[in-house]
């Protein structure tokens, strides 16, 4: 067999490439200069163009449909189940310390106040099994924005939709979500939600859920107390946070760190009458009854937002309280 | 964030990329798996993509990154070019002796494909019968788009040597004024009459 010259071997990629209708227009021009005088190249150029007719077929040729619809069920089931396990977090700094913020498909699903721990090792997301964690950007981002306006008093709701299911029971997300109800700027106890969800007895167990709130600041458990008016716990010893997250909302606190509870003679007072009227701490023995039954509340207009009239005895509005 | 709802990119290219791992791995129960893996990864990167990403080719480099790694890890290759299957066909319109030497042919061009190098075999699927663009094709291989040409290059040696001695169904190869069966229909558009019937504009 002739050896090739050395033309030949040069031109061969550019060759193929033509013939198979793949070639840059400069290359195309010289394979055609080229296999006008080279009889064995033109040979070659003609083999290719048939191989690229059978490179065609191939292209053409469907795959069993059936075995792509079972590939594609296969993922839909799959995907579902990502998309429940997936949960994106991220940690941001903030005025009450390192804070996690954690979100499904569903929605937000966790806010988690990081202590000491600036990552995830510290986080409870490193506990619960069957997630599958993955750190984030831009969504989490605004969540982030929008809870620094939150606790800068810039922003009153934060309406984010929530995933409650790394709340522990059926028990708790009744908690949670009798918790999200109470409106900014205002204050109930523990035994009030345990009235709020028809177990006026559980009022302990109330306070065990939210103890173990995975959402804390978006389900406000900071607004629900003691019925002393006492602050009593916050997620685990964080009453400092409870006190800073209420005073953001217009409710002071007075006492000791340890006995600190709200200043009642401050807030006014609903104690769920038939003629929807709110009191000033003044009247009568309201400021000395429960907080459960009585609710209190930041402002006159929280008062009226909630739908309520001014008390026609201590006519808070004709007498406001100092802000 | 990609600019479309996943749903609707699983159901624009869930099908070719099937394809394109059923031709690359040979087995059905394979390509099922290493497609399924490939949206669900696309899926937990998808927020991050740019909304002017090339999501098609984005998912061929995802499926051809798996596609390395499955044969890499489990030197499953072997057992693969062991595994060749046919597709069912449809009747060729041109009659049964065309049919029959096409499929020969044809039957003999997936052998070769499947026995390629991995690299070859895979720049070869996705330029050939998918028409990636090299640059893509270089992005998925870890590779210059030159070196993706050349792989493609030296596949198309192969097979013509695996083909050797072959009578294959004419295609119009004498006639060089012709273009090309095949790629130039589905992909010549914009080539304009004038110029050589033999290059195509395309970016490198």
């Amino acid at each position: 067999m002739k050896r090739k010259s050395q033309v030949c071997v040069e031109i061969e990629p550019d060759l193929v490439a033509a013939a198979t209708g793949d070639a840059e227009p400069g290359a195309a021009l010289r394979v055609e200069q080229h296999i006008d005088s080279c009889g064995a190249c033109r040979g070659e150029y003609d083999r290719y163009r048939e191989i690229e007719g059978v490179v065609g077929a191939l292209r053409v040729a469907p795959a069993a449909a059936e075995s792509v619809a079972r590939a594609r069920q296969g993922l839909e089931s799959r995907l579902a189940d990502l998309k429940s396990r997936l949960v994106s977090y991220r940690v941001f700094s903030s005025p009450l310390g390192r804070i996690l913020i954690a979100r499904s498909e569903h929605g937000v699903s966790l806010v988690e106040y990081l202590d000491g721990g600036v990552d995830l090792s510290t986080s409870r997301l490193r506990r619960i099994a069957g997630v599958e964690l993955q750190e984030d950007g831009a969504e989490i981002e605004t969540l982030y924005r929008e809870l620094m306006e939150y606790l800068h008093g810039d922003r009153t709701r934060l309406e984010w939709p929530l995933d409650l299911r790394l709340a522990r029971s059926d028990f708790h997300r009744s908690v949670l979500r009798a918790t999200a109800a109470i409106p900014y700027g205002a204050v109930t106890s523990y035994a009030g939600i345990a009235a709020e969800i028809g177990k006026p007895a559980a009022t302990r167990a109330v306070a065990q859920a939210l103890r173990w709130n995975p959402l804390p600041i978006v389900v406000p458990c900071h607004r629900i107390i003691g019925t002393s008016g006492a602050l009593t716990g916050y997620s685990g010893n964080k009453v400092g946070l409870k006190q800073q997250l209420l005073a953001v909302e217009g409710i002071q606190a007075i006492g000791t760190r340890s006995d600190s509870r709200v200043a009642r003679n401050m807030l006014y007072h609903y104690d769920r009458n038939d003629q929807h009227e709110y009191c000033l701490p003044t009247c009568g023995d309201i400021a000395r009854r429960p907080i459960g039954p009585v609710t209190l509340l930041a402002s006159r207009e929280l008062a009226g937002v909630m739908g309520l009239v001014p008390c026609s005895a201590c006519r808070p509005d004709l007498h406001p309280l100092a802000a | 964030m990609g600019a479309q709802p996943f749903e609707t990119i699983v159901g624009a290219h869930h099908g070719e990329i099937y394809r394109y791992l059923r031709r690359v791995t040979s087995r059905t129960a394979e390509a099922e798996d290493l497609s399924q893996e490939t949206f669900l990864r696309a899926y937990r990167a998808y927020r991050t993509l740019g909304p002017e990403a090339n999501v098609r080719a984005w998912l061929f480099a995802i499926a051809t990154n798996l596609s390395r790694n499955h044969f890499r890890s489990e030197k499953r290759r072997r057992v693969a070019h062991q595994a060749i299957s046919v597709e069912p066909r449809e009747a060729d319109p041109e009659g049964p002796e065309h049919e029959a030497r096409l499929g020969e042919a044809r039957t003999l061009l997936e052998t070769t494909v499947q026995g390629l190098p991995m690299k070859q075999r895979l720049a070869f699927v996705m330029r050939k019968i998918h028409d990636i663009d090299y640059e893509a094709i270089g992005r998925s291989l870890d590779c210059s788009a030159e070196s993706a040409r050349a792989h493609v290059f030296q596949a198309l040696r192969k097979i013509r040597l695996s083909l050797n001695g072959h009578e294959l169904p004419p295609t119009g190869g004498v006639d060089r004024g012709a273009p090309p069966a095949g790629p130039t229909e589905r992909r010549g558009a914009g080539a304009p009459p004038s110029e050589s019937p033999l290059s195509r504009e395309r970016p490198r």
